[in-house]
């Protein structure tokens, strides 16, 4: 545990020190929260059909935030790692390879949802501000289930899915570019609310939900495998 | 401190070390040779517990290579043939960061110590990036040591550094093994390896040759003596003809004698050449160099390497 402490610090203080890196976590997630909240300023005194629809878009903002953000942390996080001949004097330390892995996961999953949450805050802030309330839809259970359920699975997607390519390559921009496809099941709820122009409902999150349960534990599985001392020192390029 | 019995590893198809049996003792610096490819790297990275071996066991301050890894961790220190470090952090925070990840009591007052001891206090607060590469070698020393671990596996130390920076590795290195630490060092480096091991392992994915480097030279080489002669004549060599006399050639007026022990025998073979009607100007030892050993024995193996 107290290794595991030692090592997030680094990761963090580390992070901070690359610009890439705060433009991504800072920038992007304000950028997102504007846009949520554009959308609940556009919908007002629409048919509730209609509302109904741009508060789904809005929604979406804050299911790509929580994948977003841990792809850009994880490929740093592990890319650099590699570009700077680090592995081999960390894996010679006392810490666990499962330390290892759940340290590099961490760093990126716990600023992802500290921010998600954050600005989603920020959002009824400005929403309750601009409307001079809040409109139930914004705080019904499937928003609040998306925003507080979803977003730490599709958070630990980013982060697996990242992982998993970074391991194999060592430059970081196609790391990232490649990591970028993990946005896709963020997407679901949009495509299926802008063919149907139904609300979110709990049907749907609970679908995608037990959906992102089964890939995260798939790619768990071999993540766990690709983060043995061995396979870093012999496998990853 | 250090034992392996039939210690083999392969990687596919290809053996990088095979069947190796090698001891070495607690406060012993022992050396490591071999060419490119020769399986130093592998050997050291099996010690450390980073690659499992393929077959045969270890054992490191007695505790088992594969059993006991956490253990072994915890007191060996090494310092990697390409030591990296997090060049957007400063020297200190990077030595701080492994000092913790071992646990160390004290970690600051540790890190100072050695940042003190290798020369890099003044510049604790750079970046690493702004380093050079000898400054960085040294951070890596320090690294390798900060948890004061009781053994040490250093690869290729002193590589890519300019000589005095080389000296200075060198010395300190030298310092290990007064401080009992038992200390297995690889390098290509063979002066160095004579300088600083009190044995030497050549390793060609096999172990090829173990021994004190005097050993070693006397072993391969016997000892010469070279005797330089006013009336050279072709035939001298072959009419020695003493028992103790391994081998013998002239090369100009420099006859070369290779015997077995040169404080009995020498004052036998001046008596001899006198005879034989040579006129003897000088006698001398030749000083073969764990080079000469070294290449010797390259040409005698064939490996894989
Ligand atoms: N991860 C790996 N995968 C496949 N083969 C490997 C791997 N690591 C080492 N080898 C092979 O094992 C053999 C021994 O390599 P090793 O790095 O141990 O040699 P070395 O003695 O350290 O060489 P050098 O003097 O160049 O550092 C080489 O043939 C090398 O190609
Ligand atoms: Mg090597």
């Amino acid at each position: 545990m107290a290794r595991l402490k030692v090592l997030v610090r680094k990761e963090w203080e580390e992070l901070f020190k690359i610009k890439m890196v705060i433009y991504g976590s800072v920038f992007m997630p304000l950028l997102m929260g504007g846009f949520a909240g554009f959308m609940v300023w556009q919908g007002r005194g629409l048919p509730s059909g209609a509302q109904a629809a741009l508060f789904n878009t809005a929604l979406m903002y804050f299911l790509i935030l929580p994948v977003m953000i841990p792809v850009t942390l994880a490929v740093y996080s592990v890319v650099g790692e590699k570009e700077q001949g680090t592995l081999e004097p960390l894996l010679a330390t006392p810490l666990a390879d499962w330390e290892i892995f759940v340290g590099k996961a961490l760093v990126a999953v716990v600023p992802a949802l500290a921010l998600t949450w954050g600005v989603f805050l920020l959002f009824l802030v400005a929403t309750h501000v601009m409307l001079g309330g809040i409109p139930p839809g914004l705080v019904s259970l499937p928003w609040l289930l998306s925003i507080f359920v979803l977003s730490p699975l599709l958070a630990l997607f980013g982060v697996l899915v990242s992982m998993l390519i970074s391991s194999r390559t060592s430059d970081p921009r196609a790391a990232y570019q490649f990591s970028g496809l993990a946005v896709v099941p963020s997407l679901i709820p949009l495509i299926v609310y802008s063919a149907r122009l139904t609300a979110v409902n709990l049907l749907l999150v609970a679908l995608e939900g037990g959906i992102l349960v089964l890939l995260n534990l798939g790619l768990l599985y071999v993540a766990v495998k690709l983060f043995r001392r061995e396979e870093i020192l012999t496998r990853w390029k | 401190m250090i034992r392996t019995e039939g210690l083999t590893r392969r990687f596919g198809a290809r053996t990088a070390v095979e069947d190796l049996a090698l001891e070495v003792r607690e406060g012993e610096i022992l050396g490591l040779l071999g060419p490119n490819g020769a399986g130093k790297t592998t050997t050291v990275r099996m010690l450390a517990c980073l690659l499992a071996p393929t077959s045969g066991r270890a054992w490191v301050a007695g505790h088992e290579v594969g059993r006991d890894d956490q253990a072994i961790r915890r007191i060996v220190g090494v310092l990697t043939e390409t030591p990296g470090f997090y060049k957007r952090l400063s020297v200190r925070r990077n030595l701080l960061f492994f000092a913790e990840l071992y646990g160390v009591a004290d970690a600051r007052g540790q890190v100072q110590r050695y940042l003190e001891r290798l020369g890099l206090w003044d510049r604790r607060d750079e970046v690493v990036a702004t380093l050079s590469k000898g400054l960085r070698q040294r951070l890596a020393l320090a690294r390798a040591l900060v948890h004061e671990p009781k053994v040490l596996f250093l690869d290729e130390p002193t590589s890519g550094l300019d000589p005095e920076s080389a000296r200075a590795v060198r010395e300190f290195i030298g310092e290990l093994a007064s401080e009992r630490r038992t200390v297995l060092l690889c390098t290509h480096n063979l002066p160095e390896a004579e300088e600083l091991c009190s044995r030497i392992a050549v390793l060609r994915t096999r172990l090829i040759a173990l021994g004190r480097p005097d050993e070693l030279k006397r072993q391969m080489f016997g000892t010469r003596v070279m005797v330089e002669l006013g009336n050279p004549q072709p035939e001298l060599a072959r009419a020695i003809n003493l028992p103790f006399v391994k081998a013998a050639s002239l090369d100009g007026s420099i006859l070369t004698v290779e015997v077995d022990d040169p404080d009995r025998d020498n004052p036998v073979l001046v008596r001899r050449l006198v005879e034989l009607g040579a006129e003897i100007r000088y006698v001398s030892r030749v000083e073969r160099t764990l080079e000469d050993v070294y290449l010797e024995l390259m040409e005698g193996s064939d490996g894989p390497a």
